[in-house]
């Protein structure tokens, strides 16, 4: 159904996907693995037709083509259901799942009453109960996955690509979502599936594709490999040499960061958490469970309806980031472009930014001493860069993210919390920000890590803590934590395990 | 799934209820305004508001639809100075000359807001910018054509602005149907959902081949024939054009829509919340006349409203 083969596509200097080849044929679930940055969803938008490869071929049904702009390919049949929906928060559910195909009467006008009517059955089809008249900003993520992927049944498609779909659901929507993959397969669609979750693909996958860096690695059937072998395909390495050695069995550090109750309008309901000195503690769960919600309302960045914090036993009352800065706790968000980094300063300016006082004399800034400062930051933290003026919009992702720890290790000399810290970064700047990750800990400050990645947690944490839907569902210390017992706590799901699809057939 | 049931029927309506306020408020307005004058109950005077409200209802409707995609139009302001002054001076007291011109004036409007729309397509500028510039091109233009007013029209114009029909006047019933017919648009027509769909999430449209050029020609465009006919009824209002006659409009026309409770970044809101928002600042208007306050005084009072309506339906995004 489609072939690429020697697709390339730069961006600015970055090379995001070099000589890739993949073929998914009509009737198979063809899944896609890789690490974050291995060139995935650059793949997927080139097949939609939202950038045009640099080079290579890309054939669909059999013959060449080169789509112009989105709709091109959405008009042969490919229909993608993006890891970011592509939702319209004003539109109702309805008018979501037909946007671009509305249901009309005979002169030619939009029919309400169809649409609604339409997209009734269309979700009972599915198994889910929605209301089609609610706008979908009032939904819950998972709800909105399901609409995104009852979009997909409005009209024929050939080719049905999902990109991390069960990021946001679990248990019996996942199982909805793979029972109407199953009966779409038979129907002959091709669908190309790209997931973390490798419990999952080899449940539902007949052939699995490996990327990494960008490049295409391996292209097997799902019965000719293991879960390990896959692994140590997508990382390039043994899991053993990524992640830094945990703290050794003993005491518990001092509990340095409380919160008790903390409750965050809509999203975090009455949720405790206990971070210690020298420790990486985890906060998992699935996406939109609200651990970043939940670590911004700690941090002041986010208003608690209710809750308190104390730091270092002090209690805090309205806590703000700025008294939560002076009291040594520190944030990387897990936007760094956005919210962390100052994108045309340089990488000296960058480092000091949380602590100006630190590099003012006399009412100035003294930039001698902030160079000074930063080179000292980029040997500690093996940052790649030219120097302390390198503007930092021209540095890797994994670089850019060892400026802004290195920030916050300067200032925040208590607590640390990082949000998703090696988000598109690469394999090899990952193990550096572990290793720089575990060096602080040893240094004695409390880490609190947000992260959606399982490997991640399970490899790094000394404990780790579990949100589903707002409340904390559970903690896991020591040999307890396992990717099994954090799905389980995340999901509900008693075993961990995914019920399969014709179980939920019936 | 979720406990949700309860609010099902209302969902859109609770969206909107920033509407009631502004319809609760003209409520008030009306109670106020009848206890400090006995005139302000007269007929007469009400339909005087309505009448006065005609040329601020038709620039307010095209830059709703502009507001409802995410973008603005500032070249409405200069528009309507260029095609009333180009109105009075091309009619030049003619009676034959009044159709043809007519015409001509509603088609140009639409050209400009083509114009503008083209731009915004081409070059990826943001409407803010490309219709920022096209107001200043559009006033150096009406300002080389004539530096004061210009030509005369027929005394028979003038029943455009004071004309009734049915008793009521000629201008209020034209809003009211055509606010109409765009409400219809935007609810029955395909391309009236893109509207919405390329105001709430560009990115999103894009992906999902919606037509945004065609929507983008398509509030543009409308918002210049729209300058059109308030050029029109502002010249047979004051029987002749001059190069500032537009000057205050721009200003003025986007304080009913985030008034009616259109966002400003788009996707949502709608034309019903516009005309009240119409209603509301002309009645103040009138309300501030008959308590004899400077017209100076009622503009400061509608910059104060803009600011005070947009922090009230600003979507509480998260602070960091």
């Amino acid at each position: 159904m489609l072939n690429l083969s020697g697709i390339s596509k730069s961006f600015i200097g970055v090379q995001a996907l070099s000589g890739i080849n993949l073929d998914v044929r009509a009737g198979e679930i063809h899944a896609l693995v890789g690490e974050n940055g291995a060139g995935k969803s650059t793949t997927i938008k080139i097949v939609a037709g939202v950038y045009k490869p640099d080079a290579g071929q890309m054939e669909f049904e059999g013959k060449p083509v080169q789509w112009a702009r989105p709709a091109d390919a959405k008009n042969a049949g490919i229909h993608v259901i993006y890891q970011e929906f592509v939702l319209f928060p004003h539109l109702t559910v309805a008018e979501n799942i037909y946007l671009g195909h509305e249901r009309r009467n005979r002169f030619g006008f939009v029919d309400h009453a169809r649409t609604r009517q339409d997209a009734s059955d269309l979700l009972r089809k599915l198994g889910v109960d929605i209301d089609p008249q609610i706008l979908v900003s009032e939904l819950t993520v998972a709800d909105q996955q399901m609409v995104e992927i009852s979009k997909a049944l409005v009209h024929k498609v050939k080719l049905l690509i999902l990109d991390e779909p069960t990021a946001v659901i679990s248990g019996r929507e996942a199982d909805l979502l793979f029972a109407r993959l199953a009966a779409l397969k038979a129907e002959g669609v091709a669908i190309l599936y790209v997931s973390h979750r490798l419990e999952e693909i080899f449940q539902i996958a007949d052939r699995v594709t490996v990327f990494k860096d960008g490049a295409h690695v391996a292209t097997k059937d799902i019965g000719d490999v293991t879960r390990d072998r896959l692994i140590s395909m997508m990382v390039g390495r043994d899991l053993k040499d990524i992640f830094p050695p945990k703290k050794p069995k003993g005491e518990p550090g001092k509990v340095v960061l409380k919160a008790e109750n903390v409750s965050v309008e809509g999203r975090v309901r009455n949720a405790g958490i206990e971070v210690r000195a020298g420790e990486i503690t985890a906060l998992a769960g699935l996406v939109g469970a609200g651990r970043t919600e939940l670590a911004m309302g700690i941090f002041g960045g986010l208003p608690m309806s209710s809750g308190s914090v104390w730091i270092d036993g002090e209690k805090v009352d309205a806590i703000t980031p700025a008294t939560a800065i002076s009291k040594g706790v520190g944030f990387v968000t897990e936007d760094r472009k956005g919210q962390g980094l100052a994108m045309f300063l340089d990488v000296a300016a960058n480092i000091s930014a949380a602590n100006l006082s630190a590099v003012t004399r006399n009412g100035l800034i003294d930039r001698r001493l902030e160079n000074e400062i930063a080179r000292k930051e980029i040997d500690n933290y093996r940052v790649v860069c030219r120097g302390p003026a390198t503007s930092v919009a021209t540095m890797s992702g994994g670089n850019q993210q060892k400026v802004i720890v290195a920030r916050w290790a300067r200032t925040s000399r208590k607590v640390l919390i990082l949000d998703e810290p090696t988000r598109g970064v690469d394999v090899g700047a990952k193990t550096e920000i572990y290793r720089i990750m575990r060096g602080l800990a040893g240094e004695g400050i409390a880490i609190l890590m947000i992260s959606s990645e399982l490997p991640e947690v399970v490899g790094m944490s000394d404990r780790v803590v579990v949100m589903r839907e707002g409340a904390i569902s559970g903690e896991l210390t020591g040999a307890n934590i396992s990717e099994e017992a954090i799905m389980s706590l995340a999901t509900q799901h008693p075993t961990g395990k995914v019920p399969t699809a014709e179980v939920l057939a019936q | 799934m979720t406990a949700l049931a309860p609010i099902r029927l209302s969902s859109r309506l609770r969206a909107n209820q920033g509407v009631l306020v502004v319809a609760a408020l003209l409520v008030i307005l009306l109670i106020f305004g009848a206890f400090i004058s006995d005139r302000f109950r007269t007929t007469s005077n009400i339909l005087n508001i309505f009448e006065q409200s005609t040329g601020l209802a038709l620039v307010s409707l095209g830059q709703t639809l502009a507001i409802l995609t995410g973008g603005i139009d500032l070249s409405v302001g200069s528009m309507i100075s260029l095609l009333s002054t180009l109105t009075s001076g091309l009619i030049a007291g003619k009676v034959s000359m009044v159709l043809p011109v007519a015409i001509g004036i509603l088609l140009l409007g639409l050209l400009i807001g083509i114009c503008n729309g083209l731009l915004i397509i081409w070059l990826r500028v943001h409407p803010l910018i490309v219709t920022l510039g096209m107001s200043a091109v559009l006033q150096g233009i009406v300002l080389l054509y004539s530096l004061g007013p210009a030509g005369s029209v027929p005394p028979s114009f003038n029943f455009l602005a004071y004309g009734k029909v049915l008793g009521l006047p000629i201008g209020a019933v034209f809003i009211l149907v055509l606010f109409l017919l765009v409400a219809l648009f935007l609810r029955y027509a395909r391309l009236g959902r893109y509207i919405y769909a390329v105001g709430d999430d560009e990115v999103g449209a894009r992906l999902m081949g919606l037509p945004r050029a065609r929507v983008m020609l398509t509030v543009y465009g409308f918002s210049g024939f729209c300058c059109g006919l308030a050029a029109i009824y502002l010249t047979s209002r004051f029987s002749v054009g001059q190069p500032y006659t537009g000057l205050n409009y721009t200003l003025a026309s986007i304080t009913p829509v985030v008034v009616g409770g259109t966002l400003l970044s788009g996707g949502k809101g709608g034309v019903f919340g516009t005309l009240l928002g119409v209603y509301l600042i002309s009645l103040l208007n009138n309300v501030l006349n008959f308590m004899d306050v400077s017209t100076h005084y009622q503009l400061i009072a509608q910059g104060l409203i803009v600011i005070a309506a947009v922090s009230i339906y600003v979507e509480k995004k998260k602070r960091v």
